[in-house]
């Protein structure tokens, strides 16, 4: 197996701004390659409420942005590293989201 | 990985057994001194800057600082750090999964590595570990394939970046655990206009590289604002502290405030009471991509002087006879 980084000189990129997708929005289709998921599955997490797309206008279909990649990624993470089930991935998604929130928080607070 | 421990007692000028307001004020009077955008020396000020804000975010948070105080025991100053039995990697909020091949350092996020490894949340987010999970995606003609692990950190932004957008440069550097060789990479990445605390910015094709024909993975970078000296955060909002005499909360006044962006003068109506909000509307940050901005609030505090002249003591008297105020009548 290729071990990655292992024959590579140290090296550094040419520092030319590395565009971000910001502001970016998604099909479906688009999602699911750039996170290397079937779209069957992005669906399913959908449906669970585990992603939420951006836009779900029923004429113009479902779009995504980069929040959705990350969650999708996420759940992935979650599913084969961990091996839970969805009900376990959304029950930690939701306690870790109300982690940041909490966090977010009590910093704002801190600085009173 | 060994890190360099920070004395974040000595950054903020303050003894061990400080108080959180005296950490809070040494936390100011320096965020103010060495705020890259009125310091001479920019340069040497936003380093200044960001080792003073890492230590106001360990100390000034209780349990942070009680974290903090507990590593502390186990460091004297100039020798080398050596962390406690159990505060590896990943103890305090780090890697979800710190088990794998390679080992990362980023450089340029705004926290210096001792934070990174303690207090921050750096680390790899990877769902197709070595333990297993292998998985293969796409054209199964094409051989084995496995997208690159996905990489997230934290990247310190203060208030002025957020309103204006920034180029930062972030330096990562894996190490093979198994070989010691390093690989570093240097990269420029936008700080978009309109970010806020939290918001996830995805740098694609930054992560780890895939194996085989996979795509390389992202780079996840979890924006967290700087302490403001003056200015607190919350989405979009800004809040300010307004400090007022009892005479000014009592019969109002105008102060003028300097924002982030212009100065703002802002009208205190008489009976302004401790804690009140009053909102200014738009003087906030930006708010994303639309250039609309949020709303500045000034909480009011009203301060009482600690030493009052002869002459205030007898006209304060005076008002204690005439005044029928009684702030403990419940029908009032």
């Amino acid at each position: 197996m290729k071990e990655h980084g292992d024959s590579e000189e140290e090296s550094a990129r040419e520092l030319q701004p590395v565009e971000h997708s910001m502001g970016a929005v998604y099909t479906i289709e688009a999602i699911a390659d750039l996170a290397q998921v079937p779209r069957r599955l992005i669906v399913l997490y959908c449906k669970h409420g585990l992603v939420v797309p951006a836009s779900k206008a029923p004429e113009s279909g479902w779009y995504f942005d980069d929040r959705a990649i990350h969650a999708v990624r996420r759940i992935e993470n979650l599913r084969s590293a961990c091996g839970m089930n969805l009900r376990g991935i959304k029950l930690l998604v939701n306690l870790m989201e109300e982690v940041e929130r909490l966090r977010e928080e009590v910093r704002f607070f801190h600085q009173q | 990985m060994p890190v360099e421990f920070k004395d974040y007692y000595k950054i903020l000028n303050v003894p061990r057994e400080a108080s959180n307001e005296d950490i809070k004020k040494a936390f100011r009077k320096l965020a103010r001194q060495y705020h890259p955008d009125v310091a001479k020396d920019k340069k040497a000020a936003e380093e200044k800057f960001k080792e003073i804000n890492e230590a106001y975010e360990v100390l000034g948070d209780p349990e942070n600082r009680k974290k903090y105080d507990e590593l502390g025991s186990y460091w004297k100053e100039g020798t080398e750090f050596q962390p406690p039995p159990g505060w590896q990697q990943g103890r305090a909020r780090g890697a979800p999964f710190p088990e794998g091949s390679f080992e990362f350092r980023f450089d340029g996020t705004g926290f210096s590595d001792f934070f990174e490894q303690f207090f921050g949340r750096s680390g790899r987010f990877d769902g197709f570990s070595d333990s297993g999970g292998q998985r293969e995606y796409g054209d199964g003609a094409a051989g084995f394939a496995r997208r690159g692990s996905d990489l997230e950190s934290d990247i310190l932004v203060t208030l002025e970046e957020a309103s204006k957008g920034s180029v930062r440069v972030l330096t990562l550097q894996r190490t093979n655990r198994k070989t010691g060789q390093a690989r570093t990479q240097t990269i420029k990445v936008k700080i978009p206009l309109g970010v806020i605390e939290g918001q996830i910015i995805r740098v694609p094709g930054m992560g780890n590289e895939g194996i085989g024909r996979g795509a390389p993975g992202d780079l996840y970078l979890r924006i967290r604002f700087a302490a403001h000296p003056d200015f607190r955060a919350r989405g979009a909002d800004l809040y300010y502290t307004l400090d007022l005499a009892p005479w000014e909360a009592v019969l109002g006044t105008r102060v003028v405030i300097s924002t982030l962006h212009d100065r703002v003068s802002v009208k205190i109506p008489p009976g302004a009471n401790n804690g009140q909000q009053l909102r200014v509307r738009g003087h906030g940050l930006v708010k994303g991509q639309s250039g609309e901005k949020g709303d500045l609030f000034v909480v009011i505090n009203i301060v009482i002087p600690e030493r009052i002249t002869e002459e205030e003591r007898k006209l304060w008297n005076g008002l204690s006879g005439i005044s029928h105020f009684n702030p403990r009548d419940s029908s009032r």
